[in-house]
C-alpha cells in the first residue's frame, strides 16, 4: 500500500518533517538552505495583506482546487475562499485566501491553508477507513 | 411510506422539475445559516460518512458514498480517471510490418491495449523519465521498463479447397490478438513477475488481421504513466457516480391510474400496496435508485400536484469499471491515498514557502525576489 | 547510347550495409512481384522480371531496420 500514496508529480522521495516556523534559528546557514528551497510548487502572490493572500500551486488543477476550497470554506475563520484556473494552458492553480478581521490577530492566511491540507489529509485517512471497512463487510464476487 | 427515502432533510434535496432543477448548491459552510455550526469537524464526519458496497468484483465495483460533499467526490473520481498510474506501451520499436495497418496506426493500438500483471511488481515500478531535449539518452532499466514482443507472420494452409472463404479454412496466423504479446522479463522481473506475467488483460483484442506473405515483427517498451499525459495510462474503463434519486408521492395514487403512473418510471421503481382504506391498489415508491429521474411523470396532467422529483445532493453512487490492470475496490483505495499525498507534499511545499520568505525577509539578502513579488504578506 | 544503359553498374550491396532484400555480399536483391507475388531473386545485369509468371513490375521489399514511433 505504500507505494499508492506515490504521488506522480512529486519532487524529492526523502519526507522530513519541517519544525515549526515560529523558531528560524537566526544562525542558520542560508546557503545549505538553497536547495531546498528549489522546485517549490506553491508561491504566494503579490498583494497579499495581513488576512488575506493568493497562493500558485504549480501541477494542480481542478480535482485538487475543488476539495481544497470545501475544506477551507469549512473553516469558520475564513471570510471568504475560491480557487481560479487563470490560463488553461499554463498548469497552475491560484487559490484566494481571505480571514474575517477578527482572527487577523491570530490567523494567517498560510494557517488556514496548512488546516487545510491537514483536513483533507484527516478526511481521506476516515474514507479510507470507511471504505476499506464496507469491502471487506461486503465481500467480493468473480466478474460474470 | 415504506420508502426510507421518503422524509429526508430538504436541504440535502435537488428538486428536479419539468424545466428547473432548484437548491442546487450545498449550504453547509459556516456563516450561511444562522446559530449553526457547519465548521469542518473530522468527528463529526466520522459519525455521519458511510459507504455501502453494492457490488463488489475484480473489474466493476458500485458502491454508494452518503454524506460527502460533492468537491470530495468529483476529486476522487477525477484522481480516479486521469492520476492513478498503470502501466502501457509507450514506445514501439517496428522491425518489419507488411500488415495493411500503418505503422503509427498499430503503435497507437498497441498502446492502448489494457496490460495485467503482478500487482504488487507492477506497484513497485519506477517511474521511467524521458531525457529533456539535448540531454543524454536515459536507458531502460528492469525497473522501469517492461519489454514486449509480438511477432505474427500469415501464411497460406495448404489442402484449402480452392472455393474456400473462411479465413480460418484458409490462413495461418490471419488474426494477431493481444494474446500473442510475449513478455520479455529482464534482470529481477525473471522473479517479480514469475507468477502472473505482464500480459494484455484482455487476450481476445484484435489487433490487426493478415494475409499470406504479410508480416508484423516489433518489439514494445511499456512504461508507468498516469492518465494527464495519455489515455492509454487511465487505470479506468470508466469511472463515474450519480446522485440518488428521490421520488415523493404526495398524495395517494389509486387503481388505474397508479399503473399508469408506474409506467412513468423504469422497472421496479413503482411498486403497489393495497390501500389501507379501501384496499384499492396504491403505487408506492419501490426502488427509487433504479430511476433515471427522466421526468415523464411531470409530463402527465393527471399526476400534477401528485409528485415531486429530486436527487439526494450529498449521496453519491459511484462506479467503478476498472481496465484491468488493478481491482476496481483497490482504484478507489488508490485514488483517496493520491490525495492524501497531494496534501503531504504541498504542506511540506508551503512550509518551505514559508521558511523561505522569512530567510528572506530577515536577511533582506536577495533583492531580486523582492521585485518578483515572491514575499507577499511577509513584509 | 545503348552501350552506355547495358553497362550501367547498379550500386553493389556490400561493405557491411545489408539492404532490404538483399542476401549478404552477394549482389542478388529481393524484390516482390506486383502480378503473382511471389519473391524474385533478381542479380545485377539481370532483366526486371517475374520469374514465375514473367510480369515486369516488382516492388521493393519493406526495410528491415527498426523503426521507433511512440505508442500515442
Amino acid at each position: 500500500m505504500a507505494s499508492q500514496s506515490e504521488y506522480p508529480q512529486s519532487a524529492p522521495a526523502e519526507d522530513t518533517p519541517m519544525e515549526d516556523l515560529s523558531e528560524i534559528d537566526n544562525d542558520e546557514p542560508l546557503v545549505e538552505e538553497e536547495s531546498m528551497f528549489n522546485d517549490l510548487r506553491i508561491t504566494t502572490l503579490p498583494g497579499a495583506e495581513e488576512g488575506s493572500a493568493s497562493f500558485e500551486i504549480k501541477g494542480e488543477d481542478h480535482t485538487l482546487g475543488n476539495a481544497l476550497r470545501y475544506i477551507i470554506m469549512k473553516n469558520p475563520e475564513v471570510e471568504f475562499c475560491g480557487y481560479s484556473i487563470p490560463h488553461p494552458s499554463e498548469e497552475k492553480m491560484n487559490i484566494r485566501i481571505q480571514i474575517y478581521p477578527e482572527y487577523w490577530e491570530t490567523t494567517k492566511p498560510y494557517d488556514v491553508l496548512l488546516k487545510g491540507f491537514d483536513d483533507l489529509s484527516d478526511l481521506c485517512d476516515h474514507v479510507t477507513e470507511a471504505f476499506t471497512a464496507a469491502k471487506d463487510a461486503h465481500g467480493k464476487h468473480e466478474d460474470k | 411510506m415504506p420508502s426510507s427515502t421518503q422524509n429526508i432533510d430538504q436541504r440535502r434535496v435537488v428538486g428536479v422539475e419539468a424545466e428547473i432543477v432548484t437548491n442546487v448548491t450545498s449550504t453547509d459552510f459556516p456563516g450561511h445559516w444562522p446559530n449553526e455550526d457547519h465548521s469542518w469537524d473530522i468527528n463529526k464526519f466520522k459519525q455521519s460518512f458511510k459507504v455501502v458496497f453494492h457490488k463488489n468484483s475484480p473489474l466493476f465495483a458500485e458502491f454508494d458514498l452518503i454524506h460527502i460533499d460533492a468537491s470530495i467526490a468529483n476529486t476522487f473520481r477525477r484522481i480516479l480517471l486521469a492520476e492513478v498510474a498503470t502501466l502501457a506501451i509507450e514506445t514501439v520499436y517496428v522491425s518489419n510490418n507488411t500488415s495493411i495497418i500503418q505503422d503509427e496506426v498499430l503503435s497507437h493500438r498497441l498502446g492502448l491495449i489494457p496490460l495485467t500483471g503482478d500487482k504488487a511488481a507492477l506497484r513497485a515500478m519506477k517511474w521511467y523519465t524521458k531525457a529533456a531535449p539535448g540531454e543524454a539518452a536515459r536507458y531502460p532499466t528492469d525497473e522501469d521498463t517492461i519489454v514486449l514482443h509480438l511477432r505474427a507472420a500469415c501464411e497460406r494452409l495448404p489442402g484449402a479447397k480452392k472455393s474456400e472463404t473462411d479465413p480460418d479454412k484458409l490462413y495461418k496466423n490471419h488474426s494477431v490478438h493481444a494474446r500473442d504479446l510475449i513478455f520479455e522479463p529482464a534482470g529481477k522481473q525473471v522473479q517479480t513477475f514469475a507468477a502472473n506475467p505482464v500480459r494484455a488483460a484482455n487476450p481476445d483484442i484484435l489487433i490487426a488481421k493478415l494475409r499470406p506473405g504479410q508480416e508484423i515483427d516489433v518489439t514494445m517498451h511499456c512504461v508507468k504513466g498516469i492518465g494527464q499525459d495519455h489515455a492509454k495510462f487511465s487505470p479506468v474503463a470508466t469511472a463515474s457516480y450519480r446522485l440518488l434519486p428521490l421520488i415523493k408521492i404526495k398524495k395517494p395514487i389509486l387503481g388505474r391510474a397508479a399503473e399508469r403512473f408506474a409506467a412513468c418510471f423504469p422497472k421496479g421503481v413503482i411498486a403497489f400496496e393495497a390501500d389501507p382504506n379501501t384496499g384499492e391498489k396504491m403505487a408506492v415508491v419501490g426502488n427509487a435508485r433504479n430511476d433515471t429521474v427522466s421526468r415523464e411523470v411531470l409530463r402527465h396532467e393527471e399526476f400534477k400536484g401528485f409528485v415531486e422529483l429530486g436527487r439526494v445532493r450529498d449521496h453519491f453512487i459511484f462506479s467503478i469499471e476498472s481496465s484491468g490492470q488493478f481491482d476496481a475496490d483497490e482504484l478507489f483505495l488508490s485514488a483517496v491515498a493520491t490525495l492524501k499525498a497531494k496534501c503531504t507534499y504541498l504542506k511540506r511545499d508551503t512550509q518551505r514557502m514559508l521558511k523561505k520568505q522569512a530567510l528572506d525577509a530577515r536577511s533582506g539578502r536577495d533583492q531580486s525576489r523582492l521585485k518578483r513579488g515572491d514575499r507577499g504578506w511577509m513584509e | 547510347m545503348s552501350d552506355q544503359r547495358e553497362s550501367y553498374q547498379p550500386p553493389a550491396g556490400g561493405a557491411g550495409r545489408s539492404y532490404a532484400g538483399a542476401s549478404a555480399a552477394s549482389g542478388t536483391m529481393h524484390y516482390l512481384c506486383a502480378e503473382c507475388g511471389v519473391k524474385v531473386a533478381i542479380n545485377k545485369g539481370e532483366p526486371i522480371r517475374c520469374k514465375e509468371c514473367g510480369h515486369r513490375i516488382l516492388y521493393k521489399q519493406r526495410t528491415k531496420r527498426m523503426v521507433q514511433f511512440e505508442a500515442r
